[in-house]
């Protein structure tokens, strides 16, 4: 039966579903990164067993742990399909600007349940209190989105190559650089009980368009056999 | 070439002969700004390959040929020895003069993400087995990294103090410097890019006679 590639939002949402469909009949992103985080997070609270940390390090630690959580489980995106030989059945269906939106979707929806675990877990262990939540959480979401969309198209990119997961986080740190020092900045300044300026919201949110938009205009140089 | 390359050598060695025997000692710095006329023209090589790097990247994404490939990863190549030289330059110099190689100055932390960002590229590349997938790839994660740096260029300032003095075309146009030493450097500027394109065009060259071989087999 011959099937037209699908289109538009409905493509994405098929991509999306099916990383979900897999992703709860293996669970080995979620166990991965759940556990990595728990690892993490635990050892270094062990380790200095109830000294307060400085608002700086603190924030700096909790985007150092998201940072290699999501280098421990955003590649797998591309990484199985390769390693399961499915990617010419995806190429088939689905046109590169589908695959790119939904695979993006689906890591910004694990790194945001991830973090939506770490953070609290964070200030639990720690002992530390947020005074603004709201733009805590934005700027965790900002973080987020801009993590997400390099390492989806990162993901893409080591898809052939020879030790993987290794040569993806080399690859994603350069490029993620400006928005990981961006937001340890902001976390630090809401974890010192300060408000973070407009303005620099504003630059993390840039800086997230401007990778999404490389992402729509670049992708299908990746996809293209 | 042969002929280009004798060319540049008298000039290469012309310039050193004039910063050893035509600058004078500056305020502050003494004898150590002969460092000066090594570590700014490396440095704005460092940053050009960069750049030629990115745009041969973009051109063969257009045209897929193989010629602008080679030239991005020749380009890579030779960014990432000159990035070296203009890192541990200024390293020596910061000690010299600030007391410290280290301290993440924000031109150093700019260095050091160029730094990266060249070791990235070229370990992607070596990971690729595949010739064309290779230059696809890593052609658009030339340009990716390339789209971050204006981020880097806005942020880094924000967030550390810099001891680095302006840059010789600074944002007011004007040159703080005396003329003598601004014509000496402006000859070592241009050696030094002069050098940069011949070591470029020898290895573009070099590489190019490869594929054809292969071809022929």
């Amino acid at each position: 039966m011959a099937r037209v590639p699908l289109l538009s939002s409905n493509a994405v949402w098929a991509v999306f579903t099916k990383e979900a469909v897999c992703e709860s009949r293996t669970k080995y992103a979620v166990g991965a990164l759940v556990m990595f985080a728990l690892t993490a997070l635990s050892s270094v609270s062990l380790a200095i067993a109830g000294v307060s940390l400085a608002p700086e390090l603190a924030a700096a630690l909790l985007w150092i742990v998201l940072f290699f959580c999501a280098m421990a489980g955003l590649a797998r995106v591309f990484v199985q399909e390769q390693e399961a030989g499915t990617l010419l059945g995806l190429r088939l269906y689905a046109t590169g600007q589908a695959v790119f939106w939904g695979k993006l979707l689906f890591n910004l929806v694990l790194l945001l349940g991830l973090t939506g675990i770490v953070a609290p877990l964070f200030t639990v262990f720690f002992g530390i209190e947020i005074w603004y939540w709201l733009p805590f959480v934005i700027v965790l979401l900002l973080g987020c989105v801009g993590m997400a969309a390099v390492a989806t198209l990162t993901a893409a990119m080591v898809m052939y190559a020879q030790g993987k997961h290794a040569i993806f986080t080399v690859l994603t740190f350069p490029v993620l650089l400006p928005q990981f020092l961006s937001a340890i900045n902001l976390t630090a300044k809401i974890l010192s009980e300060d408000m973070p300026e407009l303005s620099e919201l504003m630059f993390m949110a840039g800086y997230d368009a401007a990778v999404v938009a490389a992402g729509i205009l670049l992708f299908d140089y990746l996809w293209q056999e | 070439m042969r002929k280009a390359a004798s060319l540049l050598t008298i000039w290469l060695a012309g310039v050193i002969l004039a910063v050893v025997y035509l600058i004078p000692p500056a305020e502050g710095l003494g004898y150590f700004v002969r460092i000066a006329f090594f570590h700014i023209p490396v440095a704005w090589v460092s940053v050009l390959a960069f750049l030629v790097s990115a745009a041969a990247a973009g051109l063969h994404l257009r045209t897929r040929e193989y010629k602008y490939d080679c030239m991005s990863a020749c380009s890579a190549q030779l960014g990432v020895c000159f990035c070296l030289l203009a890192t541990i330059s200024g390293a020596v110099f910061a000690k010299l003069t600030w007391g410290a190689y280290w301290n993440w100055d924000p031109r150093q932390t700019t260095v050091f993400v160029l730094l990266l960002i060249y070791g990235a590229y070229l370990a992607l590349r070596s990971a690729i087995e595949d010739e064309e997938r290779r230059a696809a790839i890593s052609a658009v994660y030339a340009l990716l990294s390339f789209l971050t740096v204006p981020f880097l260029v806005f942020i880094i300032p924000r967030m550390y103090f810099s001891l680095h003095p302006e840059p010789v075309l600074n944002s007011a146009g004007k040159v703080a410097m005396e003329p003598v030493m601004l014509y000496v450097l402006l000859a070592a500027v241009g050696g030094v890019t002069a050098l940069y394109c011949l070591l470029l065009s020898q290895s573009v060259a070099k590489a190019g006679e490869r594929p054809e071989k292969e071809l022929s087999i």
